[in-house]
């Protein structure tokens, strides 16, 4: 009788999960590798990013309008205070003045500066390499802005409405890229930048798991030479950059 | 005259409050529209949810954010696509606007919560949809029929 | 015989109330900006995600240092046992704690989250020298306290010094603390140095000694305490010692930083190409408070008290500079993120040195801040026995609680 009760809530509670709308990601790509949903994240997992900064097109902007519609970043029109997770920069070698463009994000150090700094602890690396805000416990000090050497990080400045479900965030708290964790635990291993470098045919973002040799990062990690910017630091960046 | 005036005067102040809060102009939640409505079963026996719900919240907070582990059952935005309730033209209400379910019962206790300045109070999808009642309802109906049979042949047996 | 008892401010109720009210006033005007902040969020200030610490921090850090700073006169006397400031010692004490709380009251009103101090008070991330300076502030009043306690209290006055050398050891290792914020953040040019902690610590001996001289000063037009010439002399000397150790510390900071070839371009551009920053260092942290003070107390009437207190004016308006010229310059200065490259566009101002207005509001709460210090203090004084006096004794046994 108990036996029979539970198996018939556990099918409601299957059944219910069936029911809702799969909101979240709505176009999971299925891996055969991917973590079940109730295991942890382990550092067996080892989320890495490459850009080819040859293969990043001059004036598109891809990757980062991609990000805004995967995190509703919507702005208020104030780029002072506005979140940026990814932006575009647009370098000059100094020696050759060749013109290069790349996409800045959260490089996902080994070692962060900013979780160093983080007083409560809510800046944290995640097993599998994330750095990220757990934005519970954020107290908005942004003493981790002030730690970024690379100025990855945003503080929201007001009061959002129209948060995605996928994405919750809001005023008073630190925010970042977090290498698209929930797409990513739902079995993704593409971040939202990754994929529209891809839809647009230029392929310099790669993503990627560097414990899985096949990975698309590894690949091109093999294929060409790579560096990691402010090496002076011994960051240890996962984020790394090729052709510059 | 003038006393009756002020005396007038000062009910009306006093009971302006109570005009401007009736909300005849807000979206009047259809009773019984959330999918918990036409379900039985919250994801918890009911008695320990309504003791208890914050501490599988709080807890299944901890294990996302850290441990990335992404189970539907304590999940917020699974209690919110559950739970939230939709208006005649099936949009969802906020599930913390006034009267709706994570409302009404912390208004009556005082407890203050401020999920809701972060986590969306409606299923919100990427492409910014907003999910209709209407889908959701031929979605759920067809399911009620799958889980009567269920219990209908589950009992039987 | 002369005795020395300790007495309460003695001013009339009115004036008590119109101080109490003007203070008040100004906390509640800095209560209200940081409310208003916290509301709308922080796009109404000044800052932004380029200057994320803005005047708020500027408030905070000055108020904390000069905490620790004008316990200077309660260490000389505890630890360095200089008999003459020991009446001064317990105003020293209630100063330190009055400006620590307003700093920190300061530091949490502008969290994007104030409602969370209890975050930060029980979840420590002990690799953060943030979260040890939570526990040095905090474990810094409760010490004053106790400090406060045991000097006033007769029945335990004997253990007074062994907590004075405490809360001695404590300020310095604070205000190392203090600096360390700044000397940890390896990632700006500006900050990233270990000499940052030292003149700290120097900035704080100078401004705290200068502070106390002159609140003692408006309390000693009210009511004689005992600020003799002596007295006076003696902060005169020690201001002028550490304006010479500040002065070279902060030469130190900026000689060693051209060496080190990271820091580099921040030297240059904070010297000679910053703009509004420079004039800031140049015209107010060196040349109003450090060498106008100098010369004004190095020079032949020096003596003369005003020429003290146009001094510690000075460097008290210097002391802003100062901290304006760390917490906001350094931000200012954009980011080294790539050495053989310099950044042409960016939507996020990574290629330029950014400018900062701080909004009414940031300033509002800043102003609260001081207003809430010198408030503890005036309600401490009148409701306590801290001001030291005088009393010609004519008979050897006299009841001390006689006013
Ligand atoms: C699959 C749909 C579903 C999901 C998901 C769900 N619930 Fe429920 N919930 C229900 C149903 C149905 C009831 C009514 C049960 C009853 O009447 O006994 C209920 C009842 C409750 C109650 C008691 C309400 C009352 O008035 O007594 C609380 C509290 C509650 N849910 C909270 C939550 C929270 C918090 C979550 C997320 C962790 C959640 N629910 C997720 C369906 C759901
Ligand atoms: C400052 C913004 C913020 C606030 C306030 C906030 N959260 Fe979250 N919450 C987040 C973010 C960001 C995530 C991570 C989402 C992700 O990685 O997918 C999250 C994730 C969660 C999750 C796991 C994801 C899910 O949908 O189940 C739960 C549960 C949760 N929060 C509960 C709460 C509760 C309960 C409160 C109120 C007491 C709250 N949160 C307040 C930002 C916030
Ligand atoms: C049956 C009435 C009821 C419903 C419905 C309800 N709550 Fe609660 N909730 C309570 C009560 C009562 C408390 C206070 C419990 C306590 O402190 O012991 C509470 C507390 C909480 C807390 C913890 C607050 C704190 O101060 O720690 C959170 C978070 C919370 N509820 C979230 C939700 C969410 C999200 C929903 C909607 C899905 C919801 N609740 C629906 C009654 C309810």
């Amino acid at each position: 009788m108990n036996k029979n009760n539970l198996t018939r809530r556990d099918f409601l509670i299957k059944s219910a999960s069936l029911m809702t709308v799969v909101y979240i990601i709505p176009d999971l790509v299925s891996k055969t590798e991917a973590k079940p949903l109730d295991e942890k994240v382990s550092s067996k997992t080892k989320w890495a990013m490459n850009i080819d900064v040859d293969k990043c097109t001059k004036g598109c902007t891809a990757c980062v309008e991609a990000c805004i519609e995967e995190n509703g970043l919507y702005g208020m029109d104030r780029p002072e205070t506005d979140s940026q997770w990814i932006r575009k920069l647009t370098l000059k070698d100094i020696k050759t003045e060749k013109i290069v463009e790349l996409p800045m994000l959260c490089q996902h150090c080994e070692n962060p500066p900013c979780c160093d700094v983080c007083p409560t602890g809510a800046s944290f690396r995640r097993e599998d390499g994330i750095v990220m805000v757990n934005q519970h416990t954020c107290i908005g000090c942004r003493y981790c802005m002030m730690a970024c050497p690379f100025k990855a990080r945003s503080f929201v400045h007001e009061n959002l409405t129209e948060q995605l479900t996928s994405a919750p965030r809001g005023k008073g708290c630190v925010e970042s890229c977090n290498f698209c964790a929930n797409r990513i635990d739902h079995g993704s291993d593409m971040t939202a930048c990754e994929e529209a470098c891809q839809k647009e045919g230029h392929k310099a973002i790669t993503f990627g798991d560097l414990s899985n040799p096949k990975s698309r990062v590894n690949e091109s990690l093999a294929s060409k030479p790579s560096r990691r910017l402010r090496s002076d630091l011994k960051l240890k960046q996962r984020v790394t950059y090729s052709g510059i | 005259m003038g006393q009756n005036f002020y005396r007038y005067l000062f009910l009306f102040i006093i009971l302006t409050p109570l005009n401007i809060s009736s909300h005849n102009n807000e979206p009047h939640s259809i009773k019984g529209s959330s999918k918990a409505d036409s379900m039985t079963q919250c994801v918890e026996p009911t008695e320990i949810m309504q003791k208890e719900h914050f501490v599988f919240l709080y807890h299944q907070r901890d294990n996302t954010v850290i441990d990335g582990i992404r189970t539907k059952q304590h999940s917020l935005a699974n209690c919110i696509d559950c739970h939230v309730g939709y208006d005649e033209k099936g949009v969802a209400i906020p599930i913390n606007s006034e009267g709706q379910f994570c409302q009404t019962c912390h208004v009556q206790t005082a407890v203050n919560i401020d999920c809701f300045s972060c986590h969306a109070t409606v299923p919100r999808d990427k492409g910014m949809k907003r999910i209709k009642a209407s889908d959701n309802n031929n979605h759920l109906s067809d399911k009620i029929k799958d889980i009567t049979t269920y219990y209908h042949s589950n009992n039987h047996e | 015989m002369d005795k020395i008892i300790f007495q309460r401010l003695k001013i009339e109720a009115p004036l008590f109330w119109k101080l109490f009210l003007g203070l008040g006033f100004f906390i509640l005007v800095g209560y209200l900006c940081a409310h208003y902040m916290e509301t709308e969020g922080h796009y109404v200030t000044g800052m932004n995600n380029q200057i994320v610490w803005g005047m708020p921090h500027v408030f905070a850090v000055l108020l904390i240092v000069i905490a620790s700073g004008v316990l200077n006169v309660a260490s000389m006397s505890s630890v360095f046992n200089f008999k003459l400031f020991k009446p001064l010692a317990p105003l020293s004490a209630l100063m330190a704690v009055a400006f620590l709380i307003s700093g920190l009251v300061v530091l949490v009103l502008d969290l994007g989250r104030p409602d969370r101090l209890i975050v930060a008070m029980t979840t420590y991330n002990f690799k953060s020298i943030f979260a040890w300076n939570i526990f040095l502030y905090s474990g810094f009043a409760a010490i004053l306290v106790v400090y406060l306690w045991f000097m006033l209290d007769r029945t335990v006055s004997n253990y007074s010094k062994p907590v004075g050398v405490f809360a001695f050891l404590w300020r310095i290792i604070l205000t190392t603390g203090t600096g360390s914020i700044f000397g940890f953040l390896i990632a700006r040019d500006a900050y990233g140095t270990a000499i940052l902690a030292p003149l700290f610590i120097i900035m704080s001996l100078l401004y705290g000694t200068v502070i106390y001289f002159l609140l003692l000063k408006v309390i000693n037009y009210f009511q004689d305490t005992l600020m003799t010439d002596e007295v006076k002399d003696n902060l005169r000397k020690i201001t002028i010692f550490f304006l010479f150790a500040n002065l070279y510390f902060l030469a130190l900071y900026h000689i060693t930083n051209l060496y080190i070839s990271k820091h580099y371009d921040y030297e240059v551009f904070i010297l000679t190409a910053g703009g509004i920053y420079t004039i800031i260092f140049w015209i107010g942290q060196v040349l109003i408070g450090l060498l106008l003070p100098l010369y004004l107390l190095l020079n032949k009437n020096s003596n003369n008290e005003s020429n003290f207190m146009i001094s510690s004016l000075l460097v008290v308006f210097g002391s802003f500079a100062a901290i304006y010229v760390i917490i906001i310059s350094g931000q200012a200065f954009p980011l080294n993120i790539f050495n053989d490259y310099i950044i042409v566009e960016s939507s996020f101002y990574d290629n330029v040195i950014h400018d900062y207005t701080p909004s009414l509001y940031e300033i509002g709460l800043g102003i609260g801040g001081v207003a809430l210090s010198l408030i503890i203090i005036l309600i401490a004084i009148r409701n306590l026995d801290f001001l030291p006096s005088v009393i010609q004794i004519r008979k050897p046994l006299v009841d001390e609680k006689s006013d």
